[in-house]
């Protein structure tokens, strides 16, 4: 005891002689702190980054089919989204997996995308008013359609009448404008001659005799006239629902309710539903309003300068919306709010929509008290029934309608586009999509083929054609293949689907057909990486056909990032820690050098070698532990602050990595025992040899004079 | 028994590139227990050689070095310097203390290397020494704060406090004025009285020769004899004004 606390006081009381000290002590500081702190940050990170990859589809681990290609890839990756194989036993696979004790659910999977479109605002004002007609006469297409009071029915076309012929009256009025503009020649005189039937009064006298003939004069003639029709990309989750929503308790409904247990039906995503269905004026000025409470100020944004312009630009959508009685209530309620005595709506919104740092919060309010209500802000709504196409894996478009049943959010993904912009559907529909068939369909499906010889295109090659280039294919085709008329006629075809809405299914026919991927949610998910070994063990003993991999992994390039950032601060250290480590082993050795007859005296008096080892190695060792101690303290301060405080996300992706809106790091203990070793490592390490050559210091230089 | 320094026929050579340097030309020795012994010749006569072949910190090239009986060539590396910390005491020239430690700290050094003895127990044999060398009011003083006589106290107080059969001191006055290496050897003969503790030490000032019960006389190497102090005195002396009047002449 009393030798330790010498050798301290020597080695503290050397230290404060040499000022070269100061500077290695610097590094180390710096070292430790830096490794402490963006240690601890990237630890924060990971974990949370680590909660919103399990806690938004992941789970804990995901198996998919061994022999899949790609590798899973749940965020997708560069060529789209992996090819994986299909898991045709899964029923065998749930109980196997299920069967371990670290299991607690597997939940079937399977991502995927497919084009939805929404056609051009007059062909949807059409569409309603055809729906509508053919309600009256009993023939109910959707289920929105169905137990409709022939009173409200009635309202109903009217109101649809009256918005067609509106908007024939804009389209009338841009066509003047147009003509008034441009030469005679650029005006295709059919159009005019068209234009000028459906507004006259007459063709709407007429209208009620020849309805179907009324209704596919406008819509070959007049409708094309509208180029605003959209293709979306929605990418959706194909899962049994009900255990997705058990398992990943962080989903929560936003509009809208839960998908009945067992039925079919579909979430859309909010974000996804704000971002992309919302009506973009609308979206726009909630954007505005966000930023503002982030205090980004309008007059000086770029982004927000350009959200204004197009909102002013863009007042159509608005226009074509409202019927005759809806754009004159608007038209006076503007004219109120702007206390102007212009009569043209889209003029009225553009000077509307000319939003500044200062009006914004009350034109923001007045947009949705009193505009809002007479517009349609989503293009899809709850309770809409939402017509999916995409390729099946067998080459053929297949179809499938899905109600809507809400919206939902992961609880702090909200803004984070990674999480919140892949939908979910149901299993059944999904499979219906994805083409994948059931053992005895599939053999149904062949006799079908064997005796109309139909030839069949090989999977492979319909794979390669289809996905092989991504998603641009799959575009251009469904925007010219696809006639959505000759896809949904028949009755019998109606039947069927309106059988699918209600039908419920059971676990058994959830869980019975093709998946592609499964999340198992673990008991104890500190046994991570234990249970993939054993569940992987489990797949070759079993024959399962199986890969697990951990939510790291099945997240892709996105599991890598925080690696990435982590190699980087281990290089920084190292670097830090290794110029610390030179410095330390000149000085220590210069030092030794300088001490010979301090080391010879005390070696001539009867102090062993290792009493000479020691005394050099604590010198350094209490450097480290002293300015090491420093750094910690400094860090693990900062990192407190930090913890009380919170760090606020920067921007939406962030959401994702910090899981939520404030990433609050947590400093670890691990992480200052894992300091304290490297300090050691680096202080011993580097002063090894100096004090090697200490110990052969002979006695006799204690004889020698002092040169 | 009481020889505690025993040397027979030691030869001691130090090679220098090619040619080597006989050090020692066979020297044999007896110290017995209690003496007060100096150790004289002119410069390069071995005396430094001779000191630091009993102290343990060097080996003869050949013959025979017993100290308290034991072999010196037969002991380990550890072992000599157990031997060096329990049964010898040294005081340098130079004086070699710890400048980072106290006075009290240097003189308690060995005491903490021995391990022996608890930390009140160790304080009050530290402090014991210090009152005999009259210094226990500069314990907690560092050695830079000490003048040159002070510090010699120190390092006295150093070499006698594990209690060593015997004290060596190769020219402990060499960098002290006439009075004050007076003083120091008077504290070290005091010592040497008090507690019988054998004191081998090599000087050229015949002044401090005179202090010694015994002087081994040396010369190239060689014993020329043991005289009894006055002797040695004269001697070197006569040899003292021989060598002025070399210079003289
Ligand atoms: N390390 C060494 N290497 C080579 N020769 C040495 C070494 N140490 C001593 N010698 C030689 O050995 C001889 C005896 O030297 P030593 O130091 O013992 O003499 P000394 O009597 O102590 O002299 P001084 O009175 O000057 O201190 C000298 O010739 C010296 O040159
Ligand atoms: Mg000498």
């Amino acid at each position: 005891m009393g030798r330790l606390s010498m050798l301290v006081q020597i080695a503290w009381r050397n230290l404060l002689a040499s000022p070269i000290n100061l500077i290695i002590g610097a590094l180390i500081l710096f070292g430790t702190f830096l490794f402490v702190v963006v240690g601890g940050l990237l630890d924060s990170l990971n974990a949370a980054m680590a909660r919103s990859v399990i806690g938004s589809a992941a789970g804990h681990v995901q198996i998919y089919s061994a022999k899949s290609k790609d590798e899973l890839s749940l965020y997708g990756s560069m060529g789209g989204d992996p090819d994986l194989g299909a898991v045709t036993e899964f029923p065998r696979i749930k109980e196997a997996l299920e069967a371990h004790p670290n299991v607690k659910e597997v939940v079937p999977m399977g991502v995927s995308g497919a084009l939805i479109t929404s056609g051009n605002t007059v062909d949807v004002a059409l569409e309603e008013l055809r729906n509508l007609l053919k309600a009256k006469d009993g023939v109910v297409d959707r289920p929105e359609y169905k137990n409709l009071a022939p009173a409200e029915l009635d309202t109903r076309i009217t109101a649809s009448r009256r918005h067609v012929r509106q908007m024939i009256k804009v389209l009338d009025a841009d066509q003047k404008k147009a003509a008034a503009i441009l030469q005679d020649k650029a005006i295709d005189p059919e159009v005019v001659a068209a234009l000028q039937k459906v507004s006259s009064d007459d063709f709407w006298a007429g209208f009620d005799n020849d309805p179907w003939g009324s209704l596919e004069f406008l819509e070959n003639k007049i409708a094309p006239q509208v180029t605003d029709s959209q293709l979306l990309f929605i990418r959706y989750l194909g899962t049994d629902l009900d255990r997705f929503q058990q398992s990943f308790d962080r989903m929560q409904i936003v509009d809208g309710t839960r998908v009945p247990k067992g039925q079919r039906g579909f979430l859309v995503a909010k974000l996804f539903y704000e971002d992309q269905l919302k009506l973009k004026s609308a979206r726009r000025l909630d954007k505005l309003k966000d930023a503002r409470s982030l205090g980004r100020l309008i007059a000086t944004d770029d982004e927000l300068k350009r959200f204004v312009k197009e909102n002013k630009a863009q007042t159509r959508d608005i226009v074509l919306q409202l019927d005759d009685l809806k754009t004159s209530e608007a038209v006076t309620k503007l004219q109120g709010f702007l206390k102007s005595d212009e009569k043209d709506l889209a003029t009225l919104l553009t000077a509307f929509f000319d939003t500044t740092d200062e009006n914004l919060e009350v034109r923001h309010g007045f947009f949705y008290e009193q505009l809002a209500p007479m517009l349609q802000l989503y293009k899809v709504r709850v309770g809409d029934t939402l017509t999916i196409k995409a390729f099946s894996r067998a080459g053929a478009i297949s179809a499938v309608n899905v109600k809507v049943y809400g919206t939902f959010a992961f609880t702090g993904l909200e803004k984070s586009p990674l999480a919140g912009t892949t939908s979910l559907m149901d299993l059944m529909s999904f499979r219906d999509l994805y083409g994948y068939l059931t053992a005895d369909k599939a053999e149904e499906l062949a006799q079908l083929k064997r005796e109309t010889g139909a030839k069949q295109v090989t999977r492979e090659s319909a794979e390669d054609d289809l996905f092989g280039e991504g998603n641009t294919v799959v575009a251009e085709a469904t925007a010219g293949v696809i006639d959505e008329k000759k896809e949904f006629t028949g009755v019998g075809r109606r039947l069927r689907e309106d059988d699918l809405v209600r039908r419920v299914y059971s676990d058994a026919e959830i869980n019975g057909g093709v998946v592609l991927h499964a999340a198992v949610i673990l008991k104890d998910p500190a046994l991570l990486s234990k249970t993939i070994d054993e569940l992987n063990a489990l797949s070759t003993e079993k024959n399962l056909g199986i890969k697990a991999v951990s939510w790291q992994q099945a997240s892709g390039l996105l599991g890598q990032v925080i690696l990435f950032f982590r190699v980087l601060l281990v290089m920084a250290v190292a670097f830090i820690f290794g110029v610390a480590m030179v410095i330390i082993n000149n000085a220590m050795m210069m030092a030794t050098l300088q001490r010979t007859q301090v080391i010879g005296t005390m070696r001539a008096i009867g102090a062993q070698r290792t009493l000479v080892l020691s005394m050099v190695l604590v010198e350094s060792v209490v450097l480290g532990l002293v300015f090491g101690g420093l750094g910690m303290l400094v860090g693990s301060g900062l990192m407190s602050f930090l913890h009380s405080h919170g760090i606020a996300a920067p921007n939406d992706v962030a959401y994702f990595f910090f899981s939520g809106p404030r990433l609050l790091p947590e400093l670890s203990t691990a992480n200052l025992i894992i300091a304290l070793g490297i300090i050691l490592l680096v202080t011993l390490g580097s002063t090894m040899l100096p004090a090697i050559i200490a110990t052969r210091v002979s006695p006799l230089r204690a004889m020698q004079a002092d040169e | 028994m009481n020889a505690i320094v025993s040397i027979r026929d030691v030869v001691k050579e130090y090679q220098l590139g090619q040619t080597t340097v006989q050090a020692l030309r066979g020297v044999s020795l007896e110290v017995l227990k209690g003496e007060f012994l100096s150790i004289a010749g002119p410069s390069g006569s071995g005396k430094t050689t001779l000191l630091n072949l009993i102290g343990c910190v060097d080996t003869a090239t050949r013959g025979v070095v017993e100290v308290a009986g034991k072999d010196t060539a037969k002991l380990t590396e550890r072992e000599l310097t157990d031997l060096r910390l329990n049964t010898i005491g040294f005081i340098f020239q130079s004086f070699n203390l710890v400048s980072v430690l106290t006075v009290f700290q240097n003189v308690e050094f060995p005491l903490l290397l021995q391990g022996k003895l608890g930390g009140s127990e160790r304080k009050a044999k530290v402090m014991q020494l210090l009152e005999q060398v009259g210094l226990h009011t500069h314990a907690k003083h560092r050695p830079s704060e000490l003048s040159g006589g002070q510090r010699q106290r120190v390092a006295v107080a150093r070499a006698l406090v594990t209690d060593p059969l015997l004290v060596l001191a190769d020219e402990p006055t060499a960098n002290l004025d006439s009075a004050t290496g007076n003083q120091i050897i008077d504290l070290m003969k005091s010592l040497n009285q008090q507690k019988g503790t054998t004191f081998i030490f090599s000087t050229h000032d015949h002044k401090v020769m005179q202090h010694a019960n015994a002087v081994i006389r040396l010369a190239d190497g060689k014993v020329l004899g043991r005289e009894s102090a006055k002797d040695a005195v004269a001697h070197a002396l006569s040899l003292g004004e021989a060598a002025a009047n070399e210079v003289r002449a």
